[in-house]
């Protein structure tokens, strides 16, 4: 592996961190942006910790909350050593008692006053990361105009020092032009939604690189649980497929635990059971491939991430009822063929079974066997991918 | 706003965890996933949520394969336990264990109120969130 890349940061999210060839380059941008209030938060302490954690300088500037407050949130995401999370403390004057920190801002009034802190921390630590928290607590107080230009003399010295620069911002106030002025002045752009449906919470976030041909992704669901921080998840990973192709093989060989409510060997209710690879979290639900079961089918088949379909490479004659099932899911979701019991002997290759099905071209079609637990989990990894979606 | 929903929701399940011989509640939705619950350490939430999902949908199929009008809840009558799945809303399933040997006029009066504050505080939200 040789020596870790010093030119990048890494988000500490593995899947983003490959999409990215290894992480924000350094000096660089982000936009950390949504235009209602949506846990950015999250992202923006995951990457400062994620810093901290790899000995890297990260510089934390707060107008919210007193140091001691976000040192103890930003334990949640993980051990690392105090020594390397600089906090630039912008509250203690707002609540008029005396700062303990290296860095404060005296006069909250003073839009110069309170840059030249920050400008004046990162010349002296020199950090890797630097987490404006945020923007918005700026631009409701002082003119447009000055806060613009001071934005611009933070993304100066930062830029000087090499480092990456998350801004957080909401946008109350301003209007498209201004807003395309700082997307503008950014790198990368990391969007923001929440979204609600049936009681369940779903929260998303879309990266795009703002130079031509630069990364874009899809919106990508993403959780945090304590100690772990922030990884993709995926709320339903669908494995489907015609009777007796091996899904609840699949499902088994996928996750360490796993439980199928099955009869005489075939599934008469459903699989499930939870991923956790590589930054990737996901529930994976398999479902009865009988027609008889189709009705059970069509209760986990809604709100779908994407689909691992699994075919019998031995039985052609399945494969149109295998089509039949991606349509009951629904269009535009994103699946990976498994060609599984690919070591019987009579068994097609991949690239016969994507002619016989007329697959698009580019649909993975890969060989598997499910038993011996192999592709099964480069299927999912093809899948996660496509899921992300990067161009 | 979101946040408040989830409370509330998890207000109804405490509420119902309240009554006697009420040993553990869960409320999922009908595709499987898993709102909220107060369930012991011991149950997998999410695998709960799914079960009764499908519980839920093959006794929904039933009772209209068989022609017995509107579905209303699966009982699992087991030896130490009876799980109650009951439809919340379109789009919930209120999950309510109890002892075996609980008042089941009593329970069943608490889940019908539960039911109808669920239904009533996903459909509120759904407005507001405008989806």
């Amino acid at each position: 592996m040789g020596e870790p890349d010093t030119t990048r940061v890494k988000t500490g999210i593995q899947i983003l961190d490959e999409r990215l060839r290894g992480g924000f380059p350094r000096p660089s941008t982000l936009l950390l942006f949504s235009d209602k209030p949506t846990e950015k938060r999250l992202f923006a302490e995951n990457f400062a910790v994620e810093g901290a954690k790899t000995g890297e300088t990260t510089l934390y500037v707060d107008f919210y909350r007193a140091p001691s407050l976000a040192r103890a949130e930003l334990a949640r995401f993980g051990k690392f050593s105090l020594d390397h999370l600089v906090i630039v403390d912008a509250i203690s004057s707002q609540l008029l008692v005396p700062s303990m920190e290296k860095y404060s801002v005296k006069d909250i009034g003073s839009l110069t006053g309170i840059t030249d802190v920050i400008v004046d921390a990162i010349e002296a630590e020199r950090p890797a990361r630097i987490v404006i928290d945020s923007m918005e607590f700026l631009s409701d107080r002082f003119p447009k105009e000055a806060v613009l230009s001071e934005w611009q003399r933070i993304i100066e010295a930062a830029e000087a020092t090499q480092s990456v620069t998350c801004f957080l911002f909401i946008n109350w106030t301003y209007h498209e032009r201004d807003l395309g002025t700082i997307r503008a002045m950014s790198d990368f752009i990391i969007e923001f939604q929440s979204s609600m449906r049936g009681g369940i919470l779903r929260n998303s976030m879309r990266i795009s690189q703002m130079q031509e041909d630069g990364i874009r992704t899809n919106w990508i669901p993403y959780t945090f649980k304590d100690l772990v921080g922030v990884t993709v998840y995926f709320p339903r990973i669908l494995v489907t497929g015609p009777f007796n192709a091996g899904k609840s093989t699949v499902v088994k060989a996928l996750c360490e635990k796993s439980i199928s409510i099955d009869r005489m060997g075939t599934t008469v209710a459903f699989d499930y059971g939870s991923v956790n690879i590589t930054g990737i979290e996901a529930e994976v639900f398999g479902t009865p491939g009988q027609e008889r079961f189709e009705f059970i089918f069509r209760i986990f088949a809604r709100e779908v991430s994407g689909v691992l379909l699994v075919v019998d490479a031995t039985r052609p004659e399945d494969f149109e009822r295998a089509k039949y099932m991606l349509e009951l899911i629904g269009p535009r979701i994103p699946y990976v063929v498994l060609a599984n019991k690919s070591d019987l002997p009579g068994a097609l290759k991949p690239d016969v079974i994507a002619r016989k099905m007329e697959l698009p071209d580019e649909t993975p079609i890969l060989a598997t066997v499910a038993t011996a637990n192999s592709g099964v989990r480069d299927a999912l990894l093809i899948l996660a991918e496509m899921i992300i979606g990067v161009r | 706003m979101v946040d408040s929903l989830q409370a509330r929701l998890i207000g109804v399940l405490q509420e119902l965890r309240r009554i006697p011989d009420v040993v553990a509640v869960a409320l999922a939705r009908r595709d499987g996933l898993l709102i909220a619950h107060l369930l012991p350490k011991s149950m997998d939430p999410k695998r709960i949520a799914a079960m009764a999902a499908a519980i839920v949908g093959t006794s929904e199929m039933a009772a209209g394969e068989m022609g017995f009008g509107p579905f209303f809840q699966s009982i699992v009558d087991s030896e130490k336990v009876k799980m109650l799945a009951t439809g919340a809303g379109e789009e919930g399933i209120l999950i309510t264990m109890v002892r075996t040997d609980a008042n089941m006029g009593l329970v069943l009066l608490s889940v019908g109120k539960a039911v109808q504050s669920i239904a009533d505080l996903m459909e509120t939200a759904a407005q507001e969130v405008g989806t």
